[in-house]
């Protein structure tokens, strides 16, 4: 779908500041029909990547391709495609419903189109119920979720999105995180950034990883990261008797709450120790990995 | 295909226009001609008519120079701050179209100002006896001229200044493009060719926004020689153009991060 190829941007600055590198060589594709994670810590180019892709920013050097069936024409292409900026700002005094007819018919779909995509998606959202409200008075969440909204109207083949579930609460990011895997299972190609490792993990298929402006991993999830057998656990017990030999390391809370971290192919065997043991056990968590992690593993593998 | 997306452009930044306070200011504005309407047919001796006029065309010339400046200098800059301007332009939908729609939409604003203040105006001054001659029609739609042209100056200036900087820059060539008429017939200045040639200089290159400005006019004369009113339009009309070139060619080039 896209084909990134051999991008550099440098930003020129005035005499006193040098130049800043934000991309230095960077070549990666997005195939048709994938979800692709695009991972990388602040700073590290990904708006600059999608900037160059949207060509709203020129790169210093490489260039960027559609696939045919994208078009051929710029215009074309940008029918086939949807884009949402990263931390969006709307129009403050159109309503919700506007907004939408605003976005749908510079796509170039019909009033009565808009109107049907409107009453599928909208309840899907939880935005139906402010549609005529102005979207200053929308929250943080909801802006986030029309946004995602106006940009799959039109039934575009791809979809690129920059940092959507930032700024979302837990049951913000699952919404929208299934509407993305929806969308993706009605053959949609997904292409979306974020910083956090567990999303990226969780719904995309390949991840291209960012950091300082120079790619350092383009590949299948699954060969980046860990699987969750090799992963520990935290698990919080209180009262009963301290199973200290048996966690990889214990740490003693107030209330007598202590916190254990257990290999996850122990984690059975220890629940079972802990219960017999007179504890109660209150919490189970995955430990996810950072991206720093991620990005040790992938140099140490390298 | 093209004119229809900058409709809708337009239209949606009409309305978005339209829903913030701007218009309220158009309302007071009005409610202050009909209240010196009535002091002045209650107060002076003399000539309420004029007084009507004049207050109602000043209030039409400032407030619409006004709409052009604050709005014009966001009209673009404001955009690109909050980012909005990715969401239209990622659609199919051109640079030029994105520009020519925003500056319809705001001329949409100008406009319903500029009636209705104009048809406050007229109606005030015809209620006090006044009579509306031609010159009122030509002066109104030069107010509009005039708006059009710092509108477009504004928007350019706003591509390479920031919004501080934009306003006081095109104050200045405002003010500028007034005054210029003035120095032209000064003694001082025909006594020293230099300063003669920087002015004509001046004239030339810079907008004359004396050349849409018939206000010194209205009050004594009855009309005005076609003679002398169709070379300024076709100054500001052309003079406009030039500039809408000028900000469709920076802005098709313009790096927008
Ligand atoms: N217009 C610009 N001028 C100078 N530096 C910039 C500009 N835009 C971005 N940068 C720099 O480029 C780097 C990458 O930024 P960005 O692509 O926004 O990162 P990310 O989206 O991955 O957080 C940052 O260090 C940022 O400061
Ligand atoms: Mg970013």
């Amino acid at each position: 779908m896209i084909n990134f190829s051999n991008v550099t941007k440098i930003f020129k600055s005035d005499i006193l500041t040098q130049n800043f590198t934000a991309l230095n060589d960077v070549s990666f594709q997005v195939p048709a029909g994938s979800m692709v994670g695009f991972l990388g810590a602040n700073g590290a180019g990904k708006t600059t990547s999608l900037k160059i892709i949207m060509d709203f920013i020129r790169p210093t050097g490489g260039r960027v391709e559609f696939s045919p069936e994208m078009g051929a024409t710029k215009l074309e292409i940008r029918r086939n495609l949807g884009f949402l900026p990263e931390r969006p700002y709307f129009y403050p005094n159109l309503t919700g419903l506007e907004f939408l007819y605003f976005m749908g018919t510079l796509s170039e779909i019909s009033r009565s189109d808009i109107a049907r995509e409107v009453a599928y998606w909208g309840p899907r959202f939880r935005v139906d119920h402010a549609l005529g409200r102005e979207l200053k008075t929308y929250s943080k969440g909801m802006l986030q979720r029309i946004g995602f909204l106006s940009t799959i109207l039109h039934h575009p083949k791809l979809i690129i999105l920059d940092e959507p579930l930032s700024g979302l609460d837990p049951i913000g990011r699952k919404e929208l995180k299934d509407v993305i895997i929806e969308v993706h299972k009605q053959g949609k190609t997904v292409f979306f950034s974020s910083h956090i490792v567990p999303d990226v993990e969780e719904i995309c298929d390949r991840v291209i990883f960012l950091k300082e402006g120079r790619l350092v991993y383009d590949g299948p999830v699954n060969s980046l990261l860990v699987s969750d057998q090799e992963r520990d656990y935290v698990i919080l017990v209180q009262g009963g008797k301290v199973l200290e030999d048996r966690a990889k390391s214990t740490v003693t809370l107030p209330d007598e709450v202590r916190r254990y971290v257990v290999p996850s192919s122990a984690k059975d065997q220890f629940l079972s120790a802990a219960v017999a043991a007179g504890g109660n056990v209150f919490s189970l968590e995955l430990v996810k990995p950072s991206l720093e992690e991620i990005f040790y593993q992938t140099q140490g593998r390298k | 295909m093209m004119p229809s997306k900058i409709m809708t452009i337009a239209y949606y930044t009409f309305r978005e226009l339209y829903k913030s306070k701007i218009l309220l200011n158009v309302f007071f504005v009005g409610l202050g001609l009909v209240v010196v309407t009535f002091v002045a047919t209650e107060f002076t001796y003399g000539v309420p008519e004029r007084i009507a006029l004049d207050f109602g065309l000043g209030m039409l010339s400032l407030s619409s120079l006004g709409i052009s400046l604050f709005l014009g200098v966001n009209l673009l800059s404001k955009e690109m701050e909050s980012r909005t301007v990715y969401m239209v332009i990622a659609r199919p939908v051109p640079r030029y179209a994105f520009i020519l729609g925003k500056l319809v939409g705001l001329l949409g604003i100008q406009a319903l100002n500029v009636i209705v203040l104009s048809a406050l105006t007229l109606a005030s001054t015809a209620f006090l006896g006044g009579e509306l001659s031609p010159i009122l029609f030509w002066a109104i739609g030069f107010t509009l001229l005039e708006s059009l042209l710092l509108l477009l100056c504004v928007v350019l200036i706003s591509l390479l200044a920031n919004t501080i900087l934009s306003v006081i820059f095109s104050m200045v060539l405002l003010v500028l493009g007034h005054a210029v008429k003035e120095t032209q017939g000064l003694s001082f200045v025909e006594n020293h060719p230099a300063l003669k040639a920087l002015l004509d200089f001046y004239h030339f290159v810079l907008p004359a926004f004396h050349k849409l400005n018939l206000k010194d006019y209205v009050i004594y004369k009855k009309s005005l020689p076609l003679s002398y009113l169709l070379p300024n339009v076709a100054y500001g009309t052309i003079y406009s153009l030039g500039l809408l070139c000028l900000i469709v060619f920076l802005f098709q080039r313009k790096n927008l991060d």
